[in-house]
């Protein structure tokens, strides 16, 4: 099982994939401050809650890019047709799934906190260009980077389930893509009560840029949809021919 | 080393039986190959070759049927890649890896020493382009990278699904000889071919199938005469003169 979770560590490494994956990730959270902090009126950015509200973008970026990184340890497999090589060595295939998901929420969780760390020093950065007071406290930062990073970890297993299961790598990526920006921010509008609950709104919840839920129940609900993906994906991949 | 039962057939195949949807792939075949032989399984693109082979890895599951290696499923094997190494057809890399990283991915997972790696690598000739990705190889270079993962664990059977493919007239001499070497050393062979004239010169027996079907089956010399050659044989069985 060490070796194998080895050879999923080395299988990241020896790609080009994580470099181009973390300079998205910068860009992505570089244009998302820029557009909140320098576009929003100074009235819409004085408070606690405005500025933590702002640090979503930290929280979603770490979230979506962990989950991408987590549905390419599989998919990238399959389009390549390396998973075959890796189910020779591993016939059992479950011993590889474990190592992905180990892999993946290690990753995750790095993910989760450069994201949070990047979101942070650009907000600081707009925030003085404008004259903004910071108004987060130290415990504010705390629960962003340890609840963003570990919402990111949970989000990087459920990429490697959902990937498992649809195994179609452009497929995966835009519907992870998709969930994060279109169907929540649209459940947001039309039906809030189910948004709140939503595994993207559960991880802002966990990280506190939103306080809808408990960190209990949020970290509940996480948990369980990241358990339910993994688990679906597991099973197919047991049963699933390879071709 | 001497195992339990190490005096049964290497791979044995009973009524070996895969259906896609209405579409017989592979269809009753059995056989089975005896320690130390170099048998071609021969037959036109889509008789099956690659299905069965799958199959006999435990890539995908018969429908009914079963494959034996070396007395159990390649499933059930303990370090299967010490037992058995395998070259598919499909040339399964990662593009942007280089090419011992390919190898030592494998190694990790099946726990054999990256000193081995090195030794594969001198052994197909690709030391000097061992840090060179993969994309950049020749389609000779591929073949040889794939030969070298399927010899990492030192094993006792080798499979090579199509291995002449695509290569030039130096690759072809290099093949040979190495089929020819492997032979020498005792080793058990199965490669799948469609380009006879390469198989003639290195198997003791064939198994010659289409649609699905196991035609013949034996000694090359029992097979052929001065009056038949092996190409004689596969046309009329195969009735590819007609197509």
């Amino acid at each position: 099982m060490i070796g194998q979770v080895r050879s999923e560590l080395l299988k990241q490494r020896s790609t080009q994939t994580a470099v181009f994956l973390f300079l998205a990730m910068v860009g992505l959270v570089a244009l998302a401050v820029a557009m909140h902090v320098l576009a929003l009126s100074k009235t819409r950015l004085a408070t606690n809650a405005h500025q933590l509200d702002v640090f979503q973008i930290g929280t979603r970026a770490g979230m979506l890019f962990a989950a991408l990184a987590g549905a390419l340890a599989i998919t990238a497999e399959i389009r390549y047709g390396t998973i075959r090589p890796t189910f020779l060595v591993q016939p059992k295939r479950s011993p590889v799934l474990a190592a992905k998901l180990t892999v993946g929420a290690l990753t995750g969780f790095v993910y989760g906190l450069l994201a949070e760390g990047l979101m942070a020093a650009f907000a600081a950065i707009a925030f003085s260009l404008r004259g903004i007071p910071n108004e987060l406290t130290g415990s504010d930062y705390l629960r962003i980077l340890l609840g963003g990073a570990s919402a990111a970890a949970l989000w990087a297993m459920l990429g490697v389930g959902i990937g498992a299961l649809v195994r179609n790598q452009v497929a995966t990526l835009v519907g992870l893509c998709a969930w994060m920006f279109l169907v929540e921010s649209v459940s947001e509008g039309f039906v809030p009560g189910a948004a709140k609950l939503m595994p993207g709104s559960t991880g802002l919840s966990l990280a506190g840029n939103e306080h809808n839920l408990s960190i209990a129940i949020a970290a509940s609900l996480l948990v369980g949809y990241t358990a339910a993906a993994a688990t679906a994906g597991w099973v197919t991949t047991l049963r699933r021919d390879v071709t | 080393m001497i195992e339990l039962g190490s005096q049964g057939p290497v791979i044995e195949c009973r009524s070996l039986t895969k259906r896609y949807g209405d579409v017989v792939a592979v269809d009753g075949i059995s056989f089975t190959l005896e320690r130390g032989t170099v048998t071609g399984f021969l037959g036109p693109n889509g008789a099956g070759k690659t299905t069965a082979l799958r199959l006999l890895l435990g890539l995908a599951e018969p429908t009914s049927g079963g494959a034996l290696v070396f007395g159990r499923r390649y499933r059930e094997l303990e370090q299967p890649l010490r037992r058995v190494g395998a070259v598919l057809e499909s040339g399964d890399y990662h593009p942007s890896r280089n090419g011992r990283d390919h190898l030592r991915v494998l190694a990790l997972a099946a726990e054999i020493p990256p000193a081995r790696v090195e030794e594969v690598l001198e052994l197909v000739g690709l030391g000097r382009a061992a840090t060179r990705r993969v994309r950049t190889y020749s389609l000779g270079m591929r073949q040889r990278l794939g030969v070298a993962a399927a010899l990492l664990g030192d094993p006792e059977l080798l499979i090579l699904d199509e291995p002449a493919n695509g290569l030039d007239p130096a690759g072809v001499r290099w093949l040979r000889t190495f089929l020819r070497d492997l032979a020498a050393a005792g080793r058990t062979v199965l490669v799948s071919s469609h380009l006879l004239a390469e198989v003639a010169q290195t198997v003791d027996q064939v198994l010659i199938i289409d649609h699905g079907r196991l035609l013949a089956q034996g000694p090359l010399n029992e097979l052929t005469n001065a009056d038949k050659t092996l190409e004689d044989i596969y046309l009329e069985l195969t009735g590819s003169e007609s197509r």
